[in-house]
């Protein structure tokens, strides 16, 4: 059993930092996960054409895409781990906790460079409003919470037989809060009315789900 | 036995009078008595995705495989009444709205709702039975438990409700007909006890089950 001490700050980052080199290493993960967001993103571009003048619309589009992009990619971390045969090493070396922390912290710089690629791009090919502070909130908020549902689903996906397949749909009930929040509160921001509500509403939610997660974090492997 | 029976008779006897004793809302004319089976159902719905969260949690303290036969069952009875109350209401939607599915609060709770127990059932399809499975199961139950109260307080900002009817809302119940109240509350309690047998039923036999899978892997 790995000792309580090894779930410390210092192993946290360890581990968020040999999930960034071994993903640096190959970036097929990255790689994939930033075509898919921008093929969705062309995809649908091309399906409803220029609507600057609908920003209703375009808030629902944009969240779709992170939506889309962070279930294609977001389980990657622990099934990486499952396919090369790494996990039982990693579980000798630190606490299930410092392993989890620290694929959630990767997850959530994962999720943040696709933002910086696919928000600007939203914004150019889709005519959407200027991105403004309320925004930037809101996207960082809704990542946290993306991120924490996705690492927990993850880690338990990556010990079934569907794996890659169960992801979305599994998933895909703890995401929809963040996702209807998410977009009323771009929609308010993009239409002049204030994110206080949203923004709180997916504050609490990320906080929920990251108490429920640490709780929930010591439970992931035990055979 | 005499239980099952008297469930039996209970149910049955309230719905013929729901036909026959209890009068007809006028606005709602004939399907006034989708009522006493759209509510209760929903009603289920709700227990039992509580009871399987419930018991998926005790089951994450205590690690007794008999919470996880609880929970499994809750689900998989939870999801049964869950499309009845779905389809029942829309049925109803159709003859009162004018469409099967508005994407009204509680159509999209209930639509949710839906999505959770699939979501579980299918997570638990893909893991062999045994202790892994009811692990990663109640991890999955115990984590939806936090996201189920938010749908609640988020859908209304994205959606308008048409669900504010006269017969439903907390207000109105006090103005319902004392004949009307008196069937939809026995269909309440009718409908919890079917719960509960079908649930017992359910867990006998995943019990037997995990009994029959423990002997042949003692044989092999």
């Amino acid at each position: 059993m790995p000792t309580s001490g090894s779930s410390s700050a210092a192993a946290v980052w360890a581990i968020l930092r040999k999930e960034c080199v071994s993903e640096w290493r190959t970036r097929y993960g990255l790689n994939a996960a930033l075509l898919f967001a921008v093929t969705s993103l062309a995809g649908v571009s091309f399906a409803v054409g220029r609507l600057s003048d609908r920003v209703d619309v375009l808030a629902a589009l944009l969240w779709v895409v992170l939506l889309f992009a962070s279930l294609a990619s977001l389980s990657h971390a622990f099934v990486r781990e499952v396919e090369g045969h790494t996990l039982t090493m990693l579980r000798l070396v630190a606490s299930p906790t410092a392993i989890a922390l620290g694929k959630l912290l990767f997850n959530i710089v994962f999720l943040a460079v696709i933002e910086i690629v696919t928000v600007p791009l939203f914004v150019v090919l889709m005519g959407a409003p200027a991105i403004g502070g309320g925004f930037v909130l809101l996207l960082a908020l809704g990542s946290v919470a993306l991120a924490c549902a996705a690492t927990l689903v993850g880690a338990v996906i990556a010990q079934t037989r569907g794996r890659g397949a169960l992801f979305a749909g599994v998933s895909l009930p703890l995401l929809l809060p963040v996702l209807a929040a998410a977009v009323s509160g771009t929609r308010a921001q993009w239409m002049g009315g204030s994110i206080a509500p949203d923004a709180k509403l997916l504050g609490a939610y990320a906080a929920l789900l990251f108490a429920a997660s640490l709780l929930l974090y010591d439970h992931l492997w035990e055979d | 036995m005499i239980a099952r029976v008297l469930l039996l008779l209970w149910i049955g006897g309230w719905i013929v009078a729901g036909f026959l004793w209890a009068p007809l809302v006028p606005v709602l004319g004939e399907t006034t008595r989708v009522l006493y089976f759209h509510i209760p159902a929903a009603w289920v719905t709700v227990l039992a995705l509580g009871w399987s969260m419930l018991h998926s949690i005790l089951y994450l303290k205590r690690r007794d495989m008999d919470h996880d036969h609880q929970a499994a069952a809750a689900a998989e009875i939870g999801i049964l009444f869950c499309v009845a109350a779905t389809i029942s209401g829309s049925i109803w939607a159709k003859a009162m709205w004018g469409s099967y599915w508005n994407w009204d609060p509680r159509e999209t709770s209930i639509f949710f709702l839906l999505l959770t127990y699939a979501a579980y059932l299918a997570l638990r399809a893909a893991i062999d039975p045994g202790e892994r499975r009811a692990r990663l199961s109640a991890i999955y139950s115990a984590i939806a438990f936090v996201s189920v109260p938010f749908l609640i307080f988020v859908v209304p900002r994205i959606y308008f409700s048409l669900h504010p009817d006269p017969i439903i809302n907390p207000r109105g119940k006090l103005d319902m007909d004392p004949k009307i109240r008196t069937v939809f509350y026995a269909m309440l309690i009718g409908f919890t006890g079917l719960f509960f047998w079908i649930q017992s039923l359910r867990v006998r036999i995943a019990r037997l089950e995990q009994v029959r899978d423990t002997a042949a892997g003692g044989m092999l």
